[in-house]
């Protein structure tokens, strides 16, 4: 009996230990992308921001973070029931259909435009609506190692067995390139020249580092390559195309280097830390990944065994020359926001020159139009390569920023993952995500 | 010869079992520059970088209010369920309600995956304020828990010889009597079992930890996932493992010592023969 | 078996009944509603009911079979290899434990470990470049498996889940087994019972009602099993390791087909309360015969 009634006054003690959930605050709350360079910049700027004369108290910005894992899951149930936990929340360029429907479009004024470029903007607008201000921009390397091209160029032999396999894989002798003027076939051809299954003297395991799990991210690194053969996911009128030569061709490259083994033969499970992992480890000549991967992949802290040689350019060129899929991430205004005119505040903020700047020089990755970006180009020369990058050969499909554009790339990756894996023919992949896309497209 | 194959049996076992733990531990004592160049099991240069910077960044990233808020939700959901699930359980075994529906219907909570829940209760949890409370964690755990503790309880309550009721019944005691005073000290492993599978199970409980919570409640293992996303980013493995080790540290602590409660059982077996 | 009185019974159920309904009562009676309406996200607080569309799409998919192919397979498969290991531990190393009960605790280990955390985990352990599995097969034998291709992955996963999952069987046929009264051993090895026989013929019947417990909740468990997978291969290429879990979780979140969703754990609940209902009324026909 006695230790019954210590059972149940431990729990009342618990009971009373609990915390009341917290009354309004006066402040503005913003909800940013948890941990690595966005927080810091966005910690570094929010400090500037309150230490600005003429910042109210009420209006002085916190921070809240949440953790990265299932981050957008919980964020769909936080905005769908109406939460009021936070004034300003985060969102990118997939997900803006998903989550305008919770928030309130925003009048950045035309110092945006001047910071930013219209291109940019648009990374955070909605149906014509700007729903947020572009903090930092994604796309993707093609990461190669620079020692083993270097040493292909010179080697005569070498030159005579990659013709022999890009005609045998490929259908076309090919000759060795500089990456910056790689076609995909080029690519495809040093893949395969670098991989021991196919060549038993290449120098590493293998010729590259696919992502092929069954992941929505892999997605979008994946669709550069139908991208630069002309591939859409709709034509103008709205027409899903999906099913295109375009995407025929880079599926199956795809599926040709795997099943040759120029990727990890766990490619299936792969996504972002497995291809820096791979990468890093010095047994893979090139690698298509995020831009982000960069600081990573060339610290010779984190990578001793590549940093000094690892070779950064854009993707390689198709037909319709080279793409590079970009996403923005941005803040935007909750519809629930307790206070709106302190958060819009902010956002204005955030989106002039000064703020773009502090945001920059703290790691942040704003795509700064040429003059802005000039003014940072020596404490991040990086920013010049995604600024660059991002105008010339940046591209949103057709429909990506819809509201289902979410759900379109977890088909994608579904039936595209299931083709790579052998579950089903080309045919059958194409048709269902075809189908697939028609519906969740449909308004 | 037997006993030294039983020892060879326990040490592969082990092993065997525990291998991801191992890699854990050892991964969380290498630098990133380490772990980029040796996968293997020894460790070049240990470090404790990687706790310290966990222990230490407390602005941001607070593991002491994690592991508290963990065990306070932790206790209460596991403390409840078996307070909830006990006479339940003793009813469900010495009487004739509940073994029909009752039973067969709780069981089943365990086997749908509970997170088709998590809007509702959100917007219900809304309306009664426990979002973000330790308590609302607490409670919604009690109900994972709930179907365990009940079918281990009816379990072991069912194997009391009924003689002992029956002789506690002509002594004149009630059934809350015999339930407390009889049922439960012969049960005690049985109690004790619940107990750990429940703090397991509602410490390394995330999703409702995840839709529940905002900052002030977040529990260790949504903390812990700050710093690595299973889905489009990156894992910092170094430090990923150190918080894993302190995450599991406090069940690890409470299976150290209860598992004396739980080879103590010979007691259970005494009784009934 | 009945020396409380149904009355009295009754009350004892009271505290639990009352708690389900109180917390779980409203948030089913508005997913049954979701589960015959059309909503999404937007349209949380003003579903339009529709009918049974959403049970009629959830029964038309083929993935949703396909999951509850997996689910099975993964359950029976984990479930059994679990309780077959954790029965073989707690018999064979009874003498060791019982004399050292410290050795325990290395045993429970795996247990306190969150699953999610395994899983992630276990992408290091196996990758090919930073995993020390690979790195030690490829030093051993100059070449290591495809741990999580698509003809291993439903293997691998099965690996990792009967490892961390052993030791509960393995705790629960202990308990059991050490509950066994010794004058019951003894007097069977006093007329010349051989080891084997007093297993067969004494202990493991006595331990049965556990072992039965023991692999329902592991056939559960497996059945449900959403963390490791998710950390490990997600869904799988192609929805190849997808467990109705994860279909329910993905269906939910990724697509916002709430309505489907909570339709599937519908059928979920349905099916697996007649599953309940038939193993209750077998064994109570075999408890009469």
């Amino acid at each position: 009996m006695t230790s019954n009634r210590t059972c149940l006054s431990a729990l009342a003690m618990l009971l009373a230990s609990v915390s009341l959930p917290a009354t309004s605050n006066a402040t503005v709350t913003v909800l940013g992308w948890p941990g690595g360079s966005e927080e810091t910049a966005l910690r570094a700027a929010v400090e500037t921001y309150n230490g600005t004369s003429g910042v109210a108290d009420a209006d002085k910005v916190e921070l809240l973070f949440f953790n990265r894992e299932g981050f957008y899951d919980k964020l769909q149930a936080d905005m769908a029931a109406g939460s009021t936990a936070f004034d300003i929340n985060l969102v990118a360029t997939y997900s803006i259909g998903r989550y305008a429907p919770y928030m309130e479009p925003i009048d950045l004024g035309s110092e945006a435009e001047k910071t930013f470029g219209d291109a940019v903007l648009k990374t955070m607008q909605f149906e014509g609506k700007q729903y947020g201000v572009p903090t930092d921009l994604s796309l993707h390397f093609m990461y190669y190692r620079k020692d083993l091209m270097d040493a292909l160029m010179q080697d005569e032999a070498g030159k005579k067995k990659y013709a022999e396999i890009s005609q045998q894989f490929l259908g076309k002798a090919l000759q060795p390139k500089d990456p910056d003027s790689w076609t995909w076939d080029d690519w495809a051809a040093t893949s395969l020249y670098f991989s021991k299954q196919v060549n038993s003297e290449s120098p590493v395991r293998y010729g590259t580092v696919l992502q092929m799990k069954n992941l929505l991210f892999n997605m979008m690194v994946f669709q550069s390559l139908p991208r630069a053969y002309g591939g859409d996911w709709t034509d103008k009128d709205g027409n899903v195309t999906v099913d295109s030569d375009a995407y025929r061709t880079g599926l199956e490259l795809y599926k040709t280097l795997y099943d040759a083994g120029a990727s990890p033969k766990d490619s299936l499970s792969y996504e972002y830390p497995e291809t820096n992992a791979a990468f890093s480890s010095g047994q893979a000549a090139t690698a298509l990944q995020w831009n982000a991967a960069a600081a990573d992949l060339t610290n010779p802290e984190t990578s001793p065994a590549v940093a000094g040689v690892t070779g950064i350019v854009a993707p390689p060129a198709g037909p319709n020359g080279r793409a590079d899929h970009i996403h923005g991430l941005g803040l935007g205004l909750n519809k629930n926001a307790k206070n709106k005119e302190g958060a819009t505040r902010f956002l204005k903020w955030l989106a002039t020159e000064e703020a773009a700047l502090a945001y920059a020089r703290s790691g942040g990755s704003p795509a700064l139009v040429p003059e802005v970006v000039a003014k940072v180009a020596e404490a991040r020369p990086d920013l010049v390569k995604l600024g660059e990058f991002a105008s010339k050969y940046g591209y949103v499909m057709n429909g990506a920023t819809s509201a289902n554009a979410l759900s379109i790339y977890e088909l994608q990756a579904k039936e595209f993952t299931g083709y790579w894996a052998g579950q089903q023919s080309l045919d059958e992949a194409l048709a269902n995500t075809k189908s697939g896309m028609q519906t969740l497209l449909k308004k | 010869m037997m006993k030294t194959l039983r020892w060879i049996v326990f040490v592969i076992a082990v092993l065997a079992m525990n291998f991801p733990i191992i890699v854990t531990l050892v991964t969380s004592f290498k630098s990133a520059r380490e772990l980029s160049v040796n996968p293997g099991l020894w460790i070049g240069q240990p470090t404790i970088e990687n706790y310290l910077r966990i222990l230490t960044q407390t602005d941001r990233f607070n593991i002491y209010a994690y592991l508290w808020n963990s065990t306070v939700a932790a206790l209460i959901g596991t403390g409840l369920a078996i307070l909830l699930a006990f006479p339940a359980a003793y009813a469900i075994a010495k009487s004739d309600v509940g073994r029909r529906t009752l039973l067969p219907i709780v069981i089943n909570l365990r086997a749908v995956p509970l997170i088709i829940f998590a809007i509702p209760l959100y917007m219900m949890y809304q309306w009664l304020g426990l979002l973000d409370t330790q308590l609302g964690l607490g409670l919604i755990l009690t109900i994972v828990n709930i179907p365990l503790a009940l079918v281990i309880l009816v379990d072991a309550i069912s194997d009391v010889p009924l003689e002992l009721d029956e002789a506690a019944r002509m002594d004149g005691a009630s059934s809350w009597q015999i339930m407390t005073r009889i049922i439960r000290p012969v049960v005690r492993p049985a109690l004790v079992t619940t107990f750990i599978f429940g703090f397991i199970t509602a410490w390394n409980e995330f999703l409702f930890g995840l839709m529940l919570t905002t900052s002030r409640a977040v529990p260790a293992t949504v903390g812990a996932s700050f710093f690595f996303a299973a889905s489009g980013g990156g894992v910092q493995w170094g430090t990923a493992s150190a918080v894993m080790v302190l995450g599991a540290l406090p069940p690890v602590l409470l299976g150290l010592v209860m598992y004396r409660q739980i080879s103590g059982s010979m007691m259970a077996g005494a009784v009934k023969g | 078996m009945t020396i409380v009185r149904r009355s009295e019974g009754l009350g004892f159920l009271t505290p639990l009944v009352g708690f389900l309904l109180l917390f779980l009562g409203f948030p089913a009676i508005i997913n049954l509603v979701y589960s015959v309406s059309t909503v999404t996200f937007e349209t949380l607080r003003a579903p339009t009911i529709s009918g049974f569309g959403n049970y009629l799409a959830v029964l038309a998919d083929r993935d949703f079979w396909r999951a509850t192919s997996f689910s099975l397979r993964f359950g029976l498969l984990t479930a059994i290899a679990e309780c077959l290991l954790g029965l073989f531990l707690a018999v064979f190393l009874a003498p060791l434990l019982t004399k050292r009960p410290v050795l325990m605790a290395p045993l429970m280990l795996p247990l306190m470990v969150a699953p999610a955390m395994v899983g992630l985990m276990y992408r290091l352990v196996l990758h090919e470049f930073a995993g020390p599995v690979p790195y030690y097969l490829f030093e051993w034998f100059g070449d290591s498996p495809a741990f999580l291709d698509i003809n291993n992955a439903f293997w691998t996963l099965s690996v990792v889940e009967i490892l961390q999952w052993t030791p509960f069987a393995f705790l629960l046929f202990y308990m059991a087994y050490v509950a066994v009264p010794n004058d019951i051993r003894e007097a069977a090895a006093l007329d010349g019972a051989s080891g084997w026989k007093v297993l067969w013929l004494i202990e493991l019947p006595l331990m049965l009602p556990t072992l039965i417990i023991a692999f329902f909740i592991r056939f559960i468990d497996g059945f449900r099993v959403f963390d490791n997978v998710y950390a490990l291969t997600g869904s799988g290429a192609g929805g190849s390791t997808m467990s109705l879990s994860i279909y329910i979780y993905q269906a939910f979140f990724k697509q916002g087909a709430i309505g489907k969703a909570v339709a599937a754990s519908v059928v979920l609940f349905l099916a697996s309360l007649a599953v309940l209902y038939m193993l209750n009324w077998l064994a109570g026909r075999r408890r009469r015969s």
